[in-house]
């Protein structure tokens, strides 16, 4: 990929995501046409489009948001760890909503719907937490022991839910349906309750994102420059799990996306930190938009998970882009 | 064999057979010493008989066969990898077999059994990767990082196939798909059985130069240890003896991870350490079966939920230790 | 020491062409390591002088051309064969996680085995002699991890006695240390040289490597550009051509061999 002056990249990835939202809007399982969709946003046109559309566009909306989110939490992950690998996933994200919304549901009789947010939100920020909390060896400022207690509370965590969904069968119908991140049956309630997460994220990587430049050049020499590092540090994972938790809670987990757009971002417009951040808000939103459209058409008239379909978008990718050592090793 | 490694062996042989006698003899269903010197002699009860080869027996020795397999594939692994996460786990095997057995349920129900489908994903997700190092298994962290796409591949499609298959099949699917040793068969235990007894002999031949490839491979090629041979012939027996002990017990977590780790703490030298790890590995399943089987509040859960939840634990007991130790 | 200073055998790059990636690094260079003598590789950064050493000692294949022990390519050896030949320390070894000292330099001795006979007879007195040749004796059941880097360097060079080889390759093994200790390790070149093995080690010193050593190669991109004693090499010339440093070469007050000191500025 060539690099592009920033402005024309953004603007490109903007029309991108116009494309994807007006495809997320026409297309899917089943069948309507452009002339017919522009009637209804114009305010006319037949009743049972108006309903489909009208089911299309909460889930637009969302999907747009969870995108931007996911790629936004990979890029700072990527930029305070220094590791390309870095994903939401790796913090405890995934696993602790999850394990949240097990627990509810065998304990509280909790049944799902749009209020699994308001569960898997604080089951995400506890285990983000606790992987905090094991991770931080007081005098090393390496990354590594924090990605390592990830991947030990993960296990832990998956495993307990392993232990309650194969003992609970309403419990396993529930988990085994969350378990695959699916725009399905989104609606604005969804939007609502994460939006705070939402923004606060954003506002925090916003104001991280001119440090994270010069974290890039290793912690020393960040540290002669004036950057605060402990506090960017925090600042930048504080954001980043923000973003993730809500995604993750709004829709359920996605793999890739934060892994992957990072990557794509970092190739179109370089390592600066101030411009990846809008860039990967865009693409983000507009890749998983078109993950869902190809979910929604690729096994018509069924719908496939758009965690089904990024993770099989999203791994070819990696595995392609380790084969070009394009990923440092 | 250096000098603690023997009487380590043998303390970590005589503390499986003692879980193993433990798990045939505990409760109702017991089978006492006695009993048991009776089937030896052939003159066994029904009820005897009935436990020994249909209920606990077939069970434990699968279940003693994948913990060999399991250590002996972790300490293959991190070995030749040079780190300590490293593990046929991460890098698909797990997952690959898991999707197998779960496309195998959506497409052939009934007509393929889960362990060829385990065995038959497992080497389609070591291929991949394989194939998509571009190096093939030379470099180390290109086949971790490819395993780490392939293993996410591998388990969107399982969960997937959980999420929309009929309920019933989706149970058991899942219950497979953490390893268990539930309804395991005599069958299945010579399977392991003859799978370890043909590969002793080349890991055998491979321990004496896989000494050497802790000291990096330029070191290593200079001693004489051909670095580069010595992995790939590592990193092949190791995904033959995690997908041996796939096929007879599912995708068993962190056994293959962690077993190696604590052979190491156990005997304070460096070094691949195989026949420990395996012993450690064994015994591991060994504890995790007599839990699910007597243990109250964990009881007729699979083994693979006992093994993760403690394996996460004690890596993460590990971690917190070995940082203490770098403060101090 | 087993072998003989016998012309018959050799260690040598032929015509070897040797490239990472594109670009060679080494374009069919000529080399053969002198017998029986402490040589000393010198030359800027990029010269190709480690590339040279890891070609000689097999970590590096050519592209074209050959390396040669004894006239035959190295890659038709068997790689123990050559292990009982030729002794590599690169830089920067790996030091495995608790091994003690005396573990580390019977590791030397891994070319002399098999997966049938892990022990032989003649391996205490070895790795004996290497340690007391090191003067790591005493150090002999502590963690090398917990050495200074002096006195790892030495363990190191122990290791490579033990595997008791008639050539000894060693990369940059003064890097990084203190002065005394960089001392320590050429001293240990010459004693190894004594013993009649053939020592060849990249240096970055120049002064270093013309007072210790008895033979001099200067590389300058890719080529051997002069050979010979330290007095016959190092020259204002050289130095100017080579170094790109204005220098005049005075007599070393300990020594005699020639030592370069760089002018003044202005």
């Amino acid at each position: 990929m060539t690099r592009l002056p920033p402005w024309a990249a953004l603007a490109a990835v903007t029309a991108l995501l116009a494309l994807a939202c007006l495809a997320s809007l026409v297309l899917g399982a089943r069948e309507t046409d452009l002339a017919g969709v522009w009637a209804v946003l114009r305010g006319g046109g037949e009743e049972h489009l108006r309903q489909v559309v009208a089911a299309r566009e909460p889930r637009t909306v969302l999907g747009a948001a969870v995108g931007a989110a996911l790629a936004a939490s990979g890029v700072l992950i990527q930029g305070v760890t220094r590791n390309p690998l870095g994903e939401p996933g790796l913090l405890g994200v995934t696993s602790g909503a999850s394990a949240a919304v097990v627990t509810a549901t065998a304990f509280l009789g909790f049944s799902g719907g749009a209020a699994t947010v308001w569960v898997a939100l604080p089951g995400a920020a506890l285990a983000v937490v606790v992987v905090h909390l094991l991770g931080r060896p007081a005098g090393t400022h390496s990354v590594v022991p924090l990605i390592l207690a990830g991947a030990v509370v993960s296990a832990v965590l998956y495993a307990y839910i392993q232990a309650m969904i194969l003992t609970r069968p309403e419990v396993f119908d529930s988990y085994r349906h969350w378990a695959v991140g699916s725009l399905a049956g989104a609606s604005y309630g969804t939007l609502v309750a994460v939006a705070p997460a939402l923004v606060l994220g954003v506002v925090l990587a916003a104001i991280a994102a001119p440090g994270l430049n010069t974290l890039a050049l290793g912690d020393d020499v960040a540290t002669s420059l004036g950057t605060p590092v402990a506090l960017l540090r925090a600042t930048s994972l504080l954001a980043a799990t923000l973003l993730a938790a809500a995604a993750t809670a709004a829709v359920g987990p996605i793999a890739f996306v934060g892994l992957a757009v990072p990557h794509l971002v970092r190739a179109l417009v370089g390592g600066d930190h101030r411009w990846q951040l809008p860039v990967s808000l865009v693409l983000g939103a507009a890749l998983l938009l078109g993950s869902d459209v190809l979910a929604r058409v690729i096994a018509r008239p069924q719908e496939l998970m758009v965690g089904v379909v990024t993770a099989f978008l999203g791994a070819p990718f990696l595995l392609w882009a380790v084969r070009r050592g394009r990923v440092t090793t | 064999m250096r000098a603690r490694t023997l009487p380590l062996a043998l303390l970590l042989t005589s503390a499986i057979l003692a879980g193993g006698l433990a798990t045939l003899a505990w409760g109702e269903l017991g089978v006492r010493l006695p009993d048991l010197a009776e089937a030896v002699r052939g003159e066994a009860g029904t009820k005897t008989v009935f436990v020994l080869e249909r209920l606990r027996g077939p069970r434990l020795l699968v279940g003693i066969g994948a913990g060999l397999a399991f250590g002996l594939a972790g300490a293959l692994f991190q070995t030749v990898t040079r780190n300590p996460l490293g593990s046929p786990d991460v890098i698909g095997l797990g997952a690959g077999a898991g999707a197998g057995v779960a496309l195998a349920t959506l497409f052939a129900p009934g007509l393929v059994p889960a362990p060829v489908g385990a065995v038959l994903g497992a080497g389609v997700a070591i291929g991949l990767v394989h194939l998509s190092t571009g190096l093939g298994f030379a470099s180390p962290a290109r086949v971790i990082i490819t395993g780490i796409g392939v293993s996410a591949m591998a388990t969107a499609a399982t969960q997937y196939v959980v999420a929309v298959a009929l309920r019933d099949s989706s149970t058991q699917l899942a219950g497979y798909l953490v390893g268990t040793l539930n309804s395991r068969s005599l069958g299945q235990a010579v399977l392991i059985g003859v799978i370890l007894l043909v590969l002793a002999p080349l890991l055998a031949l491979l321990a004496h130069d896989l000494r050497m490839m802790d000291l990096g491979d330029q070191l290593a090629d200079a001693l004489g240890a051909r670095a580069v041979r010595t992995r790939t012939w590592a990193i092949l027996l190791s995904v033959l003896l995690a997908a041996a002990g796939v096929a007879v017990a599912g995708p068993i977590a962190f056994v293959a991870l962690s077993a190696p780790h604590i052979a190491r703490r156990m005997v304070g030298s460096p070094g691949p350490h195989l026949v420990l790890s395996a012993l450690v590995g064994a015994l591991i399943m060994v504890l995790a079966d007599f839990a699910v089987q007597h243990v109250g509040p964990v009881q007729d859960l699979p083994v693979g939920v006992i093994t993760a939840g403690f394996g996460g634990v004690y890596l993460g007991y590990l971690l917190i230790t070995a940082w203490k130790k770098a403060d101090a | 020491m087993s072998a003989a200073s016998s012309q018959s055998t050799s260690l040598s790059l032929e015509h070897a062409t040797v490239a990472y990636g594109e670009r060679p690094v080494l374009d069919g260079l000529d080399f053969a390591v002198p017998h029986g003598r402490f040589t000393a590789v010198i030359g800027p950064n990029g010269c190709g002088k480690s590339t040279m050493l890891k070609t000689l000692a097999r970590t590096l294949r050519p592209r074209a051309g050959a390396a040669l022990l004894d006239g035959r390519p190295l890659g038709e050896w068997r790689s123990k064969a050559v292990a009982r030949r030729i002794a590599l320390l690169p830089q920067d070894p790996v030091v495995p996680e608790g091994i003690t000292v005396r573990a580390l330099v019977a590791r030397g001795r891994h070319p002399y085995h098999s997966p049938w006979r892990q022990r032989l007879p003649g391996d205490d007195e070895a790795v004996d002699a290497a340690l007391a040749a090191t003067g790591v004796a005493e150090l002999a059941a502590q963690s090398v991890e917990g050495l200074s880097g002096g006195q790892r360097q030495r363990v190191w060079i122990a290791m490579v006695l033990a595997q008791d080889t008639e050539f000894v390759l060693l990369d940059e093994p003064t890097s990084f240390l203190d002065v005394a200790h960089q001392i320590d390790v050429l001293h240990l070149c010459q004693d190894m040289r004594a013993q009649g093995r053939s020592v060849l080690a990249v240096l970055h010193d120049l002064n270093q490597a013309s007072r210790y050593a008895d033979h001099l190669v200067v590389m300058h991109a890719g080529s051997i550009v002069a050979t010979g004693s330290p007095a016959e090499v190092l020259t204002r010339d050289l130095v100017a051509d080579v170094f790109d440093l204005d220098a005049e070469i005075a007599a070393d007050p300990q020594s005699g061999t020639p030592m370069v000191v760089p002018l003044r500025r202005g």
